[in-house]
């Protein structure tokens, strides 16, 4: 368990600073691209040799680390964070048959960049570290924020996510089948019954403590799978609600993974199943496109959703009686082989 | 269920119950042990991956075809890389020497934390073709991520557990290791299988080359008048659990210490004050709940680059003052990255277990400016807490210490 307090996004939408996601941006060519800030505080000599991952991730921690001077420690989850850079430094490598490089590339490429530069930028010397495992890569930086609140629970950590499309995944992930070969807007990205989804990326940022004074939100319990069978997923899910959800209480929100890609759509169908029949479902890929990462993004928008109390139409797949939301679960998955549900209370 | 057990806490000792490895001086535990002890240096010119630099810089290379490694492990399916052919080497090393049968395994709470760099990288061209549109698609195309080694070994297993893969550069598989002793600590699982792994790579060979920091000769640790570092590759897995729960089982050590630190000094150097160095041993220590006196040896990170060994032995000096015995196995097997961590933790475990320490090679003079003198012999000696650090690009630092029983 822990507290969110701080929560900043840079995403495909008008998420960063002043936030309004009523209005939706669309894909160009199936591709959601994070709307960049100008990232004033960063030095101008620092940001120009930031790899893109980098940039966006340290762009979406500023506001937390300006606002909060003690932060115990760096907990980042990126499945492959520079990518760009990763491959401009192996296309110099064959392009230039192993000459003479230069390191930058490299450098930057390293997934545990963003967590290293946060670091240097801050001059702290705390806890640092980069979880890529894929799909549930922020799902284990929770794990890991969670224990690390329980083993010092007087400590703020900043808990944050970044992935970011380059042309060189999105051609590895489209030759594997999983984008869209039709262009689709986001009005239509629940509803062409096709494989594939669109490409997409963000940097999000959290402050966590262990104090729920003034806090957004209380992140409540988390829980990881690796596999392919929906009857598994429906098991786990019943065994989680029953053992983490408080008694008496319901989920009022399910906050959906949901993708546009029909292969995957009977494990999101399992999970609305499992829960009661009176909630409300929201979704949130036709604002972010897909990545490993996009369950950060829901979880930056079920504490909006949590603050405001109001969920933009255009993301509800089925609205409830009940208008207040305190109980929220996130379920997602990648690429059909790994699962997570993330439980979120209104803190009162 | 990853939800925190408030009784479990920081009651138990975890405890090391299976250990498997694999690098250029030996394909098990058995056989590493023997050559440490022979003084064996693995560091060749490369006869397997093709590279430019194959006859003018030597590695750390594993004399092993890829397509031998599918064969021996029975690991014929697609899209399998060399990186998670060794990690499954080691692994199945691990599992058998603990004697975990197939229900431990495929447990909810039996977890498995891997680390990695290279991940499929180690195909260069494949990867290469696959991210610049050459053609239809490789087999590899779910196989370049660090992920796909510990995913790959996820589904081998049919584990149900958490999975998770670190990468903190060359410091990633001691923070696996951290990690997975958190874990069981936490109560969110009540085994991890730790460790780490990378194959070399066209990738990492040129990289670390434009960073000037590969030498052209046999690594020297701690020497004077050392070049720079030689790129290995390996694996390492350990088998953790809490001292209750191995009861009648061959117990190895105790994970008694662990800090991870960060240096925020340069993305790809180390301070010279060497704070980041200096905080994970000093960490270690406190979570360890021991003096500085108390450490017999350390398994130094000891890369033989020049900023390394120097700052190493500056944050070695600041914490104990007179240094205790120490060496870099590195000499051995050069530098193996995500898998060094957890390579050199089997090592430390061995250190403990046969109380015997083994020579640092190639090491001719001290660094002027420290003085220090690796242990250049094999020898017997009492030892009950064995350091083992691993400090890496971004700053990232951390130190593990394993005791004995």
């Amino acid at each position: 368990m822990l507290y969110i307090h701080q929560s900043t996004c840079i995403s495909p939408q008008q998420t960063f600073l002043d936030i309004n996601i009523n209005v939706l941006h669309e894909p160009v060519e199936n591709k959601l691209k994070v709307i960049e800030p100008t990232y004033e505080d960063i030095p101008p000599g620092i940001l120009r040799r930031m790899a893109k991952a980098v940039r966006i991730g340290v762009g979406a921690a500023l506001p937390i680390i300006k606002e909060f001077s003690r932060i115990d420690g760096f907990i980042i989850g990126t499945s492959n964070a520079g990518m760009e850079d990763c491959i401009k430094f192996l296309n110099q490598i064959i392009q230039y048959e192993e000459g003479i490089l230069t390191p930058s590339n490299f450098v930057q490429s390293t997934p545990n960049a963003l967590a290293g530069q946060l670091g240097l930028l801050t001059k702290n010397k705390n806890y640092n570290i980069t979880h890529v495992h894929r799909g549930l890569a922020f799902e284990n930086a929770i794990v890991d924020a969670m224990m690390m609140l329980h083993e010092h629970p007087e400590n703020n950590y900043l808990l944050s996510a970044v992935d970011e499309t380059s042309a060189y995944n999105y051609n590895i992930d489209r030759l594997s089948g999983c984008y869209k070969n039709e262009i689709i807007t986001c009005e239509k990205f629940y509803q062409t019954n096709s494989t594939g989804s669109i490409s997409g990326e963000s940097a999000v940022a959290f402050l966590v403590n262990g104090d729920k004074t003034n806090a957004t939100a209380q992140l409540l319990a988390i829980h990881t799978l690796h596999t392919e069978d929906e009857v598994l997923i429906e098991k786990q899910l019943s065994y989680f609600m029953e053992k983490n959800l408080p008694a008496r209480q319901k989920i009022d929100l399910l906050i959906s993974g949901e993708n546009g890609d029909n292969r995957l759509l009977k494990y999101y169908t399992a999970v609305e199943n499992t829960l009661e029949d009176n909630i409300t479902i929201a979704r949130f890929k036709h604002m972010t496109g897909e990545y490993a990462t996009a369950s950060a993004f829901a979880v930056w928008f079920a504490c909006q959703i949590l603050q405001t109390q109001n969920i933009p139409l255009h993301s509800l797949k089925k609205k409830s009686s009940q208008s207040n939301v305190k109980n929220i679960l996130v379920y997602n998955n990648y690429k059909g082989s790994q699962h997570s549900f993330i439980l979120i209370a209104k803190e009162n | 269920m990853n939800k925190i057990e408030q009784n479990n806490f920081k009651l138990s000792r975890i405890v090391v119950t299976g250990i498997g490895v694999i690098s250029a001086i030996g394909n098990t535990v058995a056989e590493n042990r023997t050559a440490l002890q022979e003084g064996k240096c693995g560091i060749t010119a490369l006869s397997l991956l093709s590279s430019k630099y194959a006859g003018i810089m030597p590695f750390g290379e594993i004399k092993i075809p890829t397509e031998e490694l599918k064969k021996r492990l029975n690991a014929t399916e697609p899209g399998v890389t060399r990186t998670s052919l060794l990690a499954l080497h080691a692994f199945n090393e691990a599992i058998n020497d603990s004697k975990l049968n197939s229900e431990e395994i495929t447990s909810f709470d039996t977890a498995l934390i891997g680390a990695s760099t290279v991940g499929g990288m180690c195909l260069t061209d494949e990867l290469y073709n696959d991210a610049n549109k050459k053609d239809g698609g490789s087999e590899y195309l779910s196989s370049y991520d660090c992920a796909s080694v510990n995913i790959y070994l996820q589904e081998r297993y049919k584990m149900n557990g958490l999975v998770n893969t670190i990468n903190t550069a060359c410091s990633s598989s001691a923070n696996a290791i951290m990690y997975g002793s958190r874990l069981i600590k936490s109560g969110i699982a009540k085994r991890a299988i730790v460790g780490g792994v990378d194959s070399l790579a066209k990738f990492t060979i040129n990289g670390f080359n434009a960073l000037h920091i590969l030498s052209s000769d046999i690594c020297t640790p701690f020497d004077e008048q050392r070049k720079g570092l030689n790129l290995g590759e390996g694996a390492a897995f350990l088998i953790l659990e809490k001292e209750e729960d191995a009861v009648g089982k061959n117990i190895y050590a105790v994970v008694s210490g662990y800090c991870n630190s960060n240096d925020s000094f340069h993305p790809s150097s180390l301070s010279d004050e060497g704070d980041g160095p200096y905080l994970a041993m000093k960490g270690a220590l406190k979570k360890a709940d021991l003096t500085a006196d108390k450490i017999s040896f350390i398994n130094a990170h000891g890369t033989a680059t020049e900023n390394n060994d120097a700052v190493e032995s500056t944050a070695m000096l600041r914490l104990f003052g007179s240094v205790p015995a120490f060496a870099s196995t590195k000499s051995n097997i050069g530098h193996t990255l995500a898998a060094a961590g957890a390579i050199e933790a089997v090592y430390s475990i061995l250190n403990l277990t046969h109380q015997e320490i083994y020579p640092s090679l190639h090491y001719k003079q001290p660094i002027a400016t420290t003085g220090l003198v690796p242990i250049q012999t094999y020898q017997k000696m009492p030892l009950q807490h064995v350091m083992s650090n691993s400090f890496g690009f971004a700053g990232n630092c951390s130190s593990l210490i394993f005791s004995t029983i």
